[in-house]
């Protein structure tokens, strides 16, 4: 392999290198904030539901990375992960089947229709 | 690797906003399941291949077929305008999303993590199934959760049912025939 | 000391009209009708006992002659000093004991007819038999802490007696009257008492006139105080300025009017003054005010009292102008002249009462000149007016002639000639209108149907009647003077004397009986009655002429002095102001305050109501914002973070608030 030149090297290497705990972070963070932005402005009961799906997928995100990362974890984050992905299943099942059932009644899924508690 | 993590990172970054922002439910839902696969990419580039697996399974396959369903049974047409669709907490919702957003990154960024270096995860499926099970050494806890959480599974089976269940009298679903 | 068993004897005699009281109160609308004979028992019983003392008194009874003397402390106040509850019987509060008993019982034997088929019979009595245990218990007083309590005692027993018809609003303005006006003197009262109190250390009445010879009150601090007690007197006995309560106490039952009204409670001032004479008589400026007050307001009385048309009205200002002798007595020295002027008086005015009573009783009306001719339909009640009114007109050898002389002739005699004339001209009004209420409601042709069939009161109303005109007649001859030349002791100016200090205080000389002067006074009654007769028996038309003639002097007459319209126009309107002051502050700055809370917190419910606008997300807005907050407050380490995400946080609650 021809010596390459030293910036084109560091650009290789930079572009080679695994990125820091800090940037999986960063990512899981800003994905729970779209989510969160959407659950607040969405109408739409099933979309405001992706948007928490969302929000649970960054904090997997953040947990796998703690748990790829650090070296006293034992790599537990991954197991915790499995167990959110179950009960967010779970969350969703029974989420949507109260969106049908407040849909039948009340034949909307806009969530700011349904203020009967106001006051 | 860099390349791999931008790269997945625009796709699950980009995925939820269109969530967020598309006027189609449908085109969300599409969005939502990008967003999941990037997030199983990220998982693999993680050491957590099993994990990157019932990403997929789960929330690409399942959840969003679920979600799918949901949309089909509570049908609307395509709205035209973004008034429709997005409720009067729009900014108040951005200013307070943007800063929780900004404010967690900042915390993470600032955070003192100590020595930290990738390779630790769950690379084996054996390794991450005996912590599943409460085997591997300081995982013991999982022996319950591991339970727990097939109970709430069944009960969460039975209680959509319950939920979504039609009572004697009213009418057929009418957004089945639409 | 007396033996326990008279100590009881004594006791009992306020004790037994108390417990009639309390009985009544308790089985009242048991007893009904028959309260009258529970009472009466009591009374009767209260009246030998006083009998009994005055005679032990008196020395009759063996082991007597002294006063009677027991005290038991009351109220303990350590350092301060002890309030005791006692007896005192001297011969001026025997006669009072006897008095009050007697007429008393008279009054109670007329109501068992006047009162009947009343609705509430049996309170009556009741508040009768307390009124009689309060006069009784605040005659027997030896301290002036123990009068004060039966002199208010007295007075709510006058208000309630007053009232005893509330229905009619004119009767119960006239209770409401006659309380607060008395309550004035009652307050000038408590003042004096306590100054007396805080300069001698004492409430007894011959300690503080020990104390105040020995100096321990200073001039003008013991004149004020004086006066200050006087002026209680003077809202107890309806004098002038505090008169104006008595003629609209008629508007009680006339058994009340002829028993507070007349013979007891209205003489509480004039006892209160002889009681204390020691005290008085070191102060001659006090002296001289009580003299001159009375002949002021004797004279006073007498006027209002020829124009009024209501015949108990005329009786009521004869009572004030009669107490106004009785001050004029006291005042100038003459203490024997006052006080049995007060014993013949209780029992003349209780008839004269009585007399109205029975008419109105007979007839329904008060008016004078709706009756007329009633001479002989309702003899008893005519014959016994007559007596009684030439013995408050003084006509020799009536008994009031006796006491009313005395007074005149005293004021005479010490040179003090304004009082002279002021009594000797009352004399004559006072004779000019009881005979013209006589001669206008029993002489001519009766003037209305109700006269028309008038008859003779019931037995048990006439029987006391005629027992009260024999004593007017009689009551007056225990005191004829010796130098009248009849061979009679003057008994009762042996049995109630001033005490030796007061005598020698005074320094008056003792008078003979002066002929002249007597003789003077009975020409000047008979001329006041040969006027009445003139005016309103030969020539009836005349007197209306005479009051069109002089039509404001009149209408002057008939409106008291227009004192009514003085006080009313000024305290009146005065309390009325600070009263409706008071009741807009309390309901618009208190009740505002109070309601303002209330309102308040709705107002403010009101507004956080909107916050609940039932939207889910609007809540997860306000926890996520809640959340970030706190997390930047946690945070705070990351100093720049913090005024960045202030600022976002603000800008996130504006955009809520815009969007709510």
């Amino acid at each position: 392999m021809p010596q390459m030149p030293s910036q084109a090297q560091q650009v290789l290497d930079a572009l080679l290198a695994s990125p820091a705990l800090e940037a999986y972070l960063v990512v899981g963070a800003i994905m729970f904030a779209i989510g969160a932005w959407g659950a607040l402005v969405r109408r739409n009961a099933v979309v405001i539901f992706m948007c928490v799906e969302l929000m649970i997928n960054g904090v997997n995100l953040t947990l796998v990375a703690f748990a790829d990362f650090l070296p006293n974890a034992g790599g537990l984050g991954a197991s915790y992960a499995v167990l959110v992905i179950a009960i967010a299943a779970a969350e969703i099942a029974v989420g949507l089947a109260i969106v049908l059932a407040v849909f039948r009644s009340r034949r909307t899924v806009n969530v700011d229709e349904v203020t009967s508690m106001r006051g | 690797m860099t390349i791999a993590f931008g790269f997945l990172a625009g796709m699950v970054l980009v995925s939820a906003l269109g969530v967020v922002i598309s006027r189609n439910v449908v085109h969300s839902a599409l969005f939502m399941s990008g967003s999941f696969l990037g997030v199983a990419g990220f998982f693999v580039m993680l050491n957590a291949p099993a994990l990157a697996a019932f990403q997929v399974l789960i929330y690409v396959g399942a959840v969003t077929v679920v979600i799918l369903f949901g949309i089909m049974f509570t049908q609307r047409p395509q709205v035209r305008r973004y008034r429709s669709i997005i409720n009067r907490q729009f900014w108040a919702g951005l200013c307070v999303a943007v800063g929780v957003g900004v404010f967690l990154s900042y915390v993470v960024a600032v955070e003192d993590w100590g020595s930290t270096a990738p390779g630790n995860g769950p690379r084996e499926v054996a390794k991450i199934g005996r912590q599943l099970l409460g085997v591997a050494p300081g995982s013991d806890i999982f022996a319950l959760l591991f339970q727990v959480v097939s109970v709430l599974l069944l009960v969460a089976i039975v209680a959509a049912i319950v939920v979504s269940r039609r009572k004697i009298g009213t009418g057929v679903d009418r957004g089945v025939e639409e | 000391m007396e033996t326990v068993g008279q100590q009881l004897i004594i006791t009992a005699i306020p004790a037994l009209p108390a417990l009639v009281f309390v009985v009544l109160v308790l089985f009242g609308r048991l007893l009904k009708e028959n309260a009258q004979y529970v009472a009466i028992l009591g009374v009767t019983i209260s009246l030998v006992f006083s009998v009994f003392a005055l005679l032990f008194v008196a020395g009759i009874v063996p082991g007597g002659g002294e006063p009677i003397e027991f005290s038991k402390p009351w109220i303990n106040l350590g350092d301060g000093g002890v309030f005791s509850m006692g007896v005192l019987i001297d011969g001026l509060a025997a006669v009072m004991l006897v008095v009050v008993c007697f007429v008393s019982l008279m009054i109670q034997l007329y109501s068992g007819a006047f009162m009947e088929g009343d609705k509430r019979f049996a309170w009556f009595y009741a508040i009768l038999n307390l009124f009689t245990a309060s006069m009784l218990g605040l005659v027997l007083a030896p301290n002036f802490i123990q009068l004060y309590f039966f002199w208010e005692l007295v007075g709510v027993c006058s208000y309630l007696l007053v009232g005893h018809w509330f229905e009619k609003p004119s009767a119960r303005d006239a209770a409401q009257k006659a309380f607060l006006v008395t309550r004035i003197g009652d307050a000038a009262l408590f003042i004096g008492i306590i100054i007396f109190w805080s300069t001698t250390g004492s409430v007894a009445f011959e300690d503080i006139s020990q104390a105040a010879q020995a100096g321990f009150i200073g001039g003008s601090v013991f004149t004020a105080a004086v006066v200050l007690v006087f002026i209680g007197a003077v809202g107890k006995s309806a004098q002038f300025p505090l008169h104006v309560w008595l003629p609209d106490a008629m508007e009680g039952p006339t058994p009340v009017s002829a028993l507070i009204h007349a013979a007891t409670m209205v003489a509480a001032g004039v006892y209160l003054v002889a009681r204390t004479y020691d005290i008085f008589v070191q102060s001659p400026t006090a002296m001289l005010v009580v003299a001159y007050i009375g002949g002021f307001t004797a004279l006073m009385a007498g006027t209002m009292a020829l124009v009024k048309k209501d015949i108990k009205r005329v009786i009521a200002y004869s009572t004030v102008s009669q107490l106004g002798y009785m001050m004029l007595g006291l005042g100038i020295g003459s203490y024997t002249a006052g006080v049995f002027h007060l014993y013949n008086h209780a029992f003349f005015k209780a008839l004269l009462f009585l007399c109205a009573g029975s008419i109105i009783y007979a007839m329904d009306s008060y008016n004078m000149f709706e009756m007329g001719g009633l001479r002989r339909r309702m003899p008893i009640t005519f014959w016994a007016m007559v007596l009684a009114g030439l013995s408050l007109s003084g006509i020799f050898p009536f008994a009031g002639f006796w006491s009313k002389d005395a007074i005149v002739a005293s004021a005479y005699e010490e040179h003090l000639y304004v009082l002279f004339a002021m009594a000797l001209l009352t004399v004559f009004l006072t004779a000019f209108y009881i005979f013209r209420a006589i001669f206008v409601a029993f002489t001519g042709e009766p003037r209305t149907e109700a006269a028309r069939n008038a008859t003779e009161s019931p037995g048990i109303m006439t029987g006391p009647m005629l027992i009260l005109a024999f004593l007017s007649v009689v009551s007056g001859w225990v005191g004829i003077p010796e130098s009248f030349g009849l061979p009679i002791r003057d008994y009762f100016a042996e049995f109630v004397v001033p005490s030796e200090f007061a005598t020698q205080t005074l320094g008056l000389e003792d008078q003979a009986f002066s002929f002249w002067l007597g003789g003077l006074s009975v020409l000047v009654a008979l001329l006041g009655i040969g006027v009445a007769y003139a005016l309103y028996v030969q020539r009836p038309e005349r007197s209306g002429a005479l009051a069109r003639r002089f039509a404001p002097v009149h209408t002057f007459l008939d409106n008291g002095w227009y004192f009514d319209a003085l006080y009313g126009a000024t305290f009146v309107r005065a309390a009325r102001w600070l009263g409706r002051a008071t009741n807009g502050f309390d309901r618009n700055v208190l009740g505002g305050l109070v309601g303002g809370v209330g309102r308040g917190a709705m107002r403010t419910g009101g507004l956080l109501q909107r916050l609940q606008s039932g939207g889910v997300q609007n809540y997860a807005l306000f926890i996520l914002a809640a959340v970030l907050v706190i997390g930047v407050i946690v945070g705070a380490q990351y100093a720049v973070m913090v005024v960045g995400l202030i600022a976002l946080a603000t800008i996130a609650a504006f955009a809520v608030g815009v969007r709510l």
